[in-house]
């Protein structure tokens, strides 16, 4: 749905994004993650046909972007960092000026604008002056104008900077009740948010693509190792532990409270292994009370992923 | 070709929410009109007298005033423009919608020259009736003075986009704005000291000379007319030109 290709941008001597290529498929729903800096707007800025790229090309839905017929452009939706709108017009006005500019057919329009309004929760905001709501209802109005043509592809930048706890679960709401039938690319600092919303996560780090993975994957591969807890030291787990295929090493047991015991097992690939050791449990009929995967959190990848890359300074894009 | 039509609406109803597009034309009216009654215009080689003073039934004082008082009145009433796009954004998300930049630079040209026309014509009717009181007032002059005045501005506007379309700061497309048409009008201050290859040159490129000696007179001339078509087309062109080169940053 979303194809980047070779994507470089450069500003002047600065080069905010080098080579970063990634296919988005129809449905999904994947965070762009990325220190300050680090090229996240400008891609955003580049897929959506607002930049033009040094090199590279941007492909929505098949087309480019950036061909003259703008039909790759109908399929859509983006929420700029920062929300900009027209802030001294009306809400209902500017969500149908949004409407008639995307070419949305004069007899659907109010339809559209309905259909909106009601699904980013603006009811009874209708009448006021964008520039007198609160920032959590100014970014409900980025998003309506994202929606009003319904567009298959909704790039969304930082949608929650900035907003207080209460909304920025309202606008994460919002996206979850998207994604059932939206491509979506969201790009944030919150790394909860990018484990709640997606599957799937980019990050970007000094311009380029450091990382791109199903978040089980990225964030499994950091650690492989299995937790594995049972009632009662029984001498010869250990041993049998040791035994199964794919297992490194196990330490333990570390006794714990109500004659608890618990392994650490060093594993290969901890998916197969946890199940060689769930068979050898029930063969043996050990008691187990808790087996699961040690994983890193989204953090530590984040961290190690771009950890000296973070601070490619972009005048240009710090600027925006 | 429908959305430069969608964008001319969006404008105009925020240039009637605007507070300084209504200063700007009560300034503007109650300076010229004050300037027509009293002072005249005392800054050419021949001066005109005020109308208490000279007693003719002709708004041609009047006329004479705006290549300059629209050097200043044009640029301030447009200098938000593409500017206040910039700084607040909205240039990035409307770059993005299935729109040409042309539509866009032809909604805002079409906005800003229909309502500033709307102002001349404030300004010219309500003197041309006070005059017409007085005295036998020719109203075909009024009617080829108001349109070439016009015509005027068309090309004013379209430059003056184009000094908002090169920053994001107010002030700064106000002043770029203003010189470039204070240089314009300049011109043909400057026709008597050339030689006279040039100053044939300089009289051919000034503004003045295409507006006061013909449709200010109320003599329609279709090559004055061609001229302002000309000027205002290549401004539309240039700020289309300068929209598209934002996405190349």
């Amino acid at each position: 749905m979303i194809a980047a290709r070779g994507l470089c941008k450069h500003y002047g001597p600065v080069r905010a994004v080098q080579d970063v290529g990634f296919e988005i498929h129809r449905g999904e729903v994947v965070g762009f993650l990325g220190p300050n800096g680090a090229g996240k707007s400008t891609t955003m800025k580049m897929l959506t046909g607002y930049l033009v790229p040094d090199a590279g090309e941007v492909r929505i839905a098949g087309r480019p972007v950036l061909a003259d017929d703008l039909a790759a452009r109908d399929a859509i939706g983006y929420l700029p960092e920062h929300t900009p709108l027209y802030r001294g017009m009306r809400v209902d006005r500017y969500l149908e000026f949004v409407a008639r500019m995307r070419g949305v057919a004069r007899g659907a329009r109010r339809a559209a604008v309905e259909r909106v309004i009601e699904r980013c929760d603006l009811a009874g905001y209708t009448r006021r002056r964008i520039q007198t709501l609160s920032k959590g209802y100014k970014q409900r109005v980025g998003l309506a104008q994202a929606l009003i043509a319904d567009p298959d592809v909704l790039i969304l930048d930082e949608p929650t900077s900035g907003l207080d706890p209460a909304e920025i679960v309202r606008i994460r709401d919002l996206v979850v009740e998207l994604s059932r039938d939206k491509t979506i690319l969201l790009s944030t600092h919150i790394l909860p948010e990018v484990e709640e919303v997606c599957r799937r996560a980019l990050i970007l780090a000094g311009g380029r693509l450091v990382a791109d993975g199903d978040l089980l994957d990225l964030t499994g591969a950091q650690a492989a190792r299995l937790a594995l807890t049972l009632v009662g030291a029984e001498t010869a787990v250990l041993e049998e532990l040791r035994g199964i295929d794919g297992v490194l090493g196990v330490e333990g047991p570390v006794l714990g409270g109500q004659n608890r015991a618990r392994y650490l097992i060093e594993v290969v690939d901890r998916f197969e292994v946890a199940e060689r050791v769930l068979a050898k449990a029930s063969k043996r009929s050990w008691r187990v009370c808790e087996l699961r995967h040690e994983t890193a959190t989204l953090e530590q990848v984040f961290l190690k992923h771009t950890r000296g890359l973070a601070g490619v300074a972009s005048p240009a894009e710090a600027a925006q | 070709m429908k959305r430069a039509w969608f964008v001319a609406r969006r404008e105009w109803s925020a240039y009637f929410s605007s507070p300084l597009a209504y200063v700007l034309v009560l300034v503007f009216t109650l300076v010229q009109a004050g300037l027509f009654y009293f002072i005249g215009y005392p800054i050419a080689p021949v001066p005109l007298p005020g109308l208490w003073d000279g007693g003719q039934a002709s708004l041609l004082t009047l006329f004479t005033w705006l290549p300059l008082s629209l050097a200043v009145v044009v640029p301030a009433w447009t200098m938000g423009a593409w500017a206040e796009e910039r700084r607040g954004g909205t240039e990035e998300l409307m770059l993005t919608w299935p729109l040409r930049p042309w539509e866009w630079v032809l909604g805002k040209f079409l906005a800003s020259w229909s309502l500033l026309s709307l102002v001349a014509g404030l300004l010219v009717l309500p003197i041309a009736f006070s005059v017409h009181g007085l005295g036998d007032l020719d109203w075909s002059t009024v009617w080829v003075g108001w349109i070439g005045a016009s015509l005027l501005i068309a090309a004013y506007t379209a430059l003056a986009l184009c000094c908002s379309a090169l920053t994001s700061e107010q002030l700064v497309a106000f002043l770029v704005g203003s010189l470039l048409l204070g240089l314009l009008w300049l011109l043909r201050m400057l026709v008597g000291l050339a030689p006279s290859g040039l100053a044939g040159l300089l009289e051919a490129a000034s503004p003045q000379s295409h507006f006061l000696d013909t449709a200010a007179r109320g003599v329609w001339v279709w090559a004055d007319a061609l001229y302002f078509l000309l000027l205002t087309a290549a401004g539309l062109v240039w700020n289309t030109v300068l929209l598209e080169r934002r996405r190349l940053q």
